[in-house]
């Protein structure tokens, strides 16, 4: 048995996404490729013979498209691309069908693509995920050089998206487009980006927090002269003034910045929940109107100070909180995944038509490696359907005129006639969208350790200001008011608040470094508090990638399987893709060649006719036992008049999948929902051990279903998947983790995306959150005792103002240092 | 003392130029990518073509 692994896709795994500068691509040099030089463009090995160039012998390149880009570059001067990186390009798809971009000529796809249109200027922004690079930034910012029609065009890298204006009148949409296809970065367009508003980050936050550092900063300065005793006479002069002035500039913060937590705490009340934005709006109106109270009253300087420190540090803590991973998306559903236009068959030839356009009765054209974009009936041609991404079925599927094709598939092979059936908003996966479960609001689904222990504090809090205006009131009832109210001011749980923020964003950015990209820091406490972890199988379980491949047969001599390899390499089937990739290459000759759809390829090679396919295909009897038994993956061979032989495809399962599961399975419960078919029931069997529990044959809904269902039983799940078919399950559990191999790809909706080569991390991840739940726990005790203390001054009615000013600050600071330096710790001791 | 009133002023003025610093700062779109100016300002301008 053999194993190997599909050659690198494209540099966009190189690392450098996030926060690295960016690596230059070294060529991967397997050892028996130590001869071969990497292409000057994309970097990928040559063949034996590389494409050279007439004029500069001694670049050499793998293939004629990348011959073709780098000629491109070099007749308009823009080789500073090569020399910015070494070998940035990507390497260009030689699909290159005519009017694939035809699409974007039409009225109604531009009015929803273009953010600003005026005869003279047209502007949008486009998503290239492909963009890894200096060289890559630098290059689409000199578009201009290759199209004048274009003005000027700018790279967002971290979003990887690029600004193009340019002018209607010189060229168009889909020119540009084009062009950027032509040089290796074709912008990712699809149904999703239609109509999408280009997203601005929320700047509220910004302003918010730049208004109360700066009254912070102003009143700071006005209540210094309070904090000394010798300064009483400067106090007695300009008192007044000082109040006012800092009542003038703490407004702002009241009105602008702190507004953030009155509307949560006022949504978490019409919902009858007290979260813990109550106990804060509380204690920030209680320090707010008492101050206003002293000053107005002239009994003295007030705790604004406080006041606009506590507004400013807790800011802080929402902005650690929202910081995230802006070029991931974590919201995408089908239309993400889906084209914007079809190939639509009229009387009169073929045309371009947006999909949603489509109707029931049309005819559309599908052609290779596109996806089906609405139901419909196959009526002419072969259908070999590739559903593993919505249905996860590892096999394509082949279908027969007359079968019914369900949108998402994509079709390999030669192209093929449909019908619409449904239209697309009514289709079979559309309507896995409609199902409540996506309706949810963005809400947590569990309830935060914050707002629980928020809850008794509120309570607790009013007990204690009640009980000591009661035990005041007799003896002094300024005294009794004076206490009163400082309880209520202590008793904003502003270290409380910032403790949850900054453990668990820390946790986030450590988690991002191995490559698991949360969408907000409440998901690390849910993985923290996860019980059970449920397993999609195709492509998040084993590696659609690899392959592993035994040969059964009569030994094949290098030649022969030089000539297999390259009937192969004929045909674009994917077992024949996976079988070519295996066998050694020659540049051999092929003649004769045929393929025969849902059976197989035939060609002659050297004199001597080739068959790969199917057993009958090749005039083999198959393996009578194996046929019945398991429904595995062959590919039969046959040399005429020669040996015989067979191939068996094997899913190869991810590295490392035997020890995460044997980590997992001694905390969690463990369960896997696979699409597939049984064939591999026993190895999943013997991998998770006799407790798990797996099912087959699960459709999207079943999926959502299982998932609902555990959660019902008071299970927390985590659900790991990578498919469309997984988008209901991911959204019904309490975090859903997306799989993917390249991020830039698509993902469903999720709550964290897991890069495929840090699955083996994923019991050391886990194992992380838990550590991190203790830590804002203990970091909880520790807001407390300040809290404690402050309780202590105030009921004895000594919580002064400059007691406030100091004790504030520290704890709230003490608190970030504390919850950040020890999830670092965390993480140190969990190797991450 | 009265030249305090004056000094306060000043101060808070050039806060208040400091501040709308900052909200234009973010009003310009500087706060929503920090990555690629960083790598844009490396690139040299290439006044003449072929200059090598």
């Amino acid at each position: 048995m053999f194993v190997s692994r599909a050659r690198r896709g494209g540099p966009e795994l190189c690392g450098c996404q996030f926060s690295c500068l960016p690596v230059p691509i070294v060529a991967p040099a397997p050892a028996e490729n130590l001869t071969h030089t990497a292409c000057a463009h994309c970097g990928d090995a040559c063949p034996d013979e590389p494409i050279r160039l007439a004029e500069e012998p001694e670049l050499s390149f793998c293939c004629q498209g990348c011959r073709a880009v780098y000629e491109l570059l070099a007749a308009r001067n823009l080789c500073t691309y090569y020399r910015l990186d070494e070998r940035p390009g990507q390497k260009v798809k030689p699909v290159e069908l005519p009017g694939r971009f035809d699409y974007l000529d039409l009225e109604s796809v531009q009015t929803q693509l273009l953010a600003f249109r005026s005869p003279t200027l047209a502007r949008l922004t486009l998503s290239i995920p492909q963009m890894h690079c200096a060289s890559c930034i630098w290059l689409l910012e000199n578009l201009f050089k290759l199209n004048a029609g274009i003005t000027a065009s700018r790279v967002n890298f971290l979003r990887k998206e690029l600004t193009v204006s340019y002018q209607p009148a010189a060229t168009s949409l889909k020119e540009v487009v084009t062009l950027l296809a032509s040089v290796g970065y074709e912008p990712q367009i699809t149904l999703a980006e239609l109509g999408a508003q280009p997203h601005h980050a929320n700047r509220t936050l910004y302003y918010q927090l730049g208004v109360a550092a700066f009254a912070f900063g102003n009143v700071m300065l006005l209540a210094l002269p309070d904090y000394f005793s010798f300064t009483a006479q400067l106090q007695a002069a300009f008192g007044e003034f000082f109040g006012g002035l800092s009542l003038l500039l703490a407004l702002p913060v009241l009105l602008v910045s702190a507004r953030g937590f009155y509307r949560s705490a006022w949504q978490g009340l019409r919902q009858r929940y007290i979260n813990l934005d109550f106990p804060i709006s509380l204690g920030l109106t209680a320090l707010f109107v008492t101050s206003v109270f002293e000053i107005v009253t002239q009994r003295g300087p007030g705790y604004l100070d406080s006041f606009t420190g506590l507004v400013f540090f807790m800011l802080i803590g929402k902005w650690v909180q929202q910081r995230s991973y802006d070029a991931l998306r974590f919201d995408r559903d089908f239309t993400s995944y889906f084209p914007v236009a079809a190939t639509r068959l009229t009387p009169t030839g073929e045309e371009a038509v947006p999909v949603r356009e489509l109707r029931a009765g049309q005819r559309i054209r599908v052609r290779h490696q596109e996806i089906i974009p609405a139901d419909a009936v196959l009526l002419r041609g072969q259908g070999l359907i590739d559903y593993s991404f919505v249905s996860g079925e590892s096999e394509p599927v082949a279908k027969a005129p007359g079968d019914t094709l369900y949108a998402g598939g994509r079709q390999v092979g030669e192209a093929v006639e449909l019908e619409v059936v449904r239209e697309v908003s009514q289709g079979y996966l559309t309507q896995l969208w409609n199902n409540p479960a996506f309706q949810k609001a963005d809400t947590a689904t569990l309830e935060t350790y914050a707002n629980k222990v928020g809850r008794y504090f509120v309570a607790l809090t009013l007990l204690l200001a009640v009980g000591a205006a009661a035990y005041w009131y007799p003896s002094s009832p300024a005294m009794a008011l004076r206490a009163c109210t400082s309880v209520l001011v202590i008793a904003c749980p502003c270290a409380l608040s910032l403790a949850t923020p900054f453990a668990l964003g820390a946790a986030l950015r450590v988690l991002g470094r191995h490559k698991l990209y949360l969408k907000n820091s409440a998901v690390v406490e849910t993985l923290g508090r996860a019980d059970t972890l449920v397993f999609d199988k195709t492509g998040t379980l084993t590696d659609v990638k690899r392959s592993a491949v035994e040969y059964a047969g009569p030994v094949l001599s290098l030649p022969q399987q030089q000539a297999v390899a390259a009937v192969v390499r004929q045909s674009t089937h994917p077992l024949s893709q996976r079988l070519a990739v295996e066998l050694p290459s020659g540049q051999l000759a092929v003649t004769d060649f045929a393929e025969v759809p849902g059976a197989g390829v035939r060609g002659t090679v050297g004199g001597v006719t080739v068959r790969v396919g199917s057993a009958a295909f090749v005039g083999q009897a198959g393996d009578s036992a194996g046929e019945a038994g398991v429904r595995q993956s062959r590919v039969y061979i046959s040399f005429e008049g020669g040996p015989s032989g067979c191939f068996t495809f094997h899913n190869v399962y991810r590295e490392g999948l035997r020890e995460v599961l044997a980590k997992l399975s001694q905390t969690y419960r463990l369960a896997v929902l696979s699409g597939d078919n049984e064939t591999e029931r026993a190895r999943l069997r013997e991998l998770f051990g006799p407790k798990a529990e797996l099912h087959f044959h699960q459709t999207p809904q079943q999926k959502l279903d299982y998932v609902a269902q555990l959660r019902q039983q008071g299970r927390r799940v985590v659900m790991v998947g990578d498919g469309l078919n997984d988008a209901g399950a991911l959204q019904q559990a309490d975090a859903g983790l997306a799989l993917t191999d390249t991020l830039t790809n698509f993902s469903p909706a999720c709550d964290g995306i897991l890069e495929a080569g840090s699955f083996g991390r994923l019991p050391t991840v886990l194992g992380f959150a838990q550590d991190c739940l203790h830590i804002v726990l203990a970091t909880f005790v520790l807001s407390f005792c300040y809290n404690g203390i402050g309780l202590g001054l105030a009921v004895q009615g000594r919580f002064t103002p400059i007691v406030s000013a100091i004790l504030m600050p520290i704890s709230s600071l003490s608190v970030m240092v504390f919850a950040t330096l020890l999830v670092k710790l965390a993480a140190r001791r969990r190797g991450l | 003392m009265s030249i305090i009133f004056i000094l306060i002023g000043i101060s808070l003025c050039v806060a208040l130029a400091f501040l709308g610093a900052f909200l234009w700062a973010v009003r310009s779109g500087q706060y929503e990518d920090d990555y690629t100016p960083s790598i844009r300002m490396l690139f040299e301008d290439e006044a003449l073509p072929d200059e090598k």
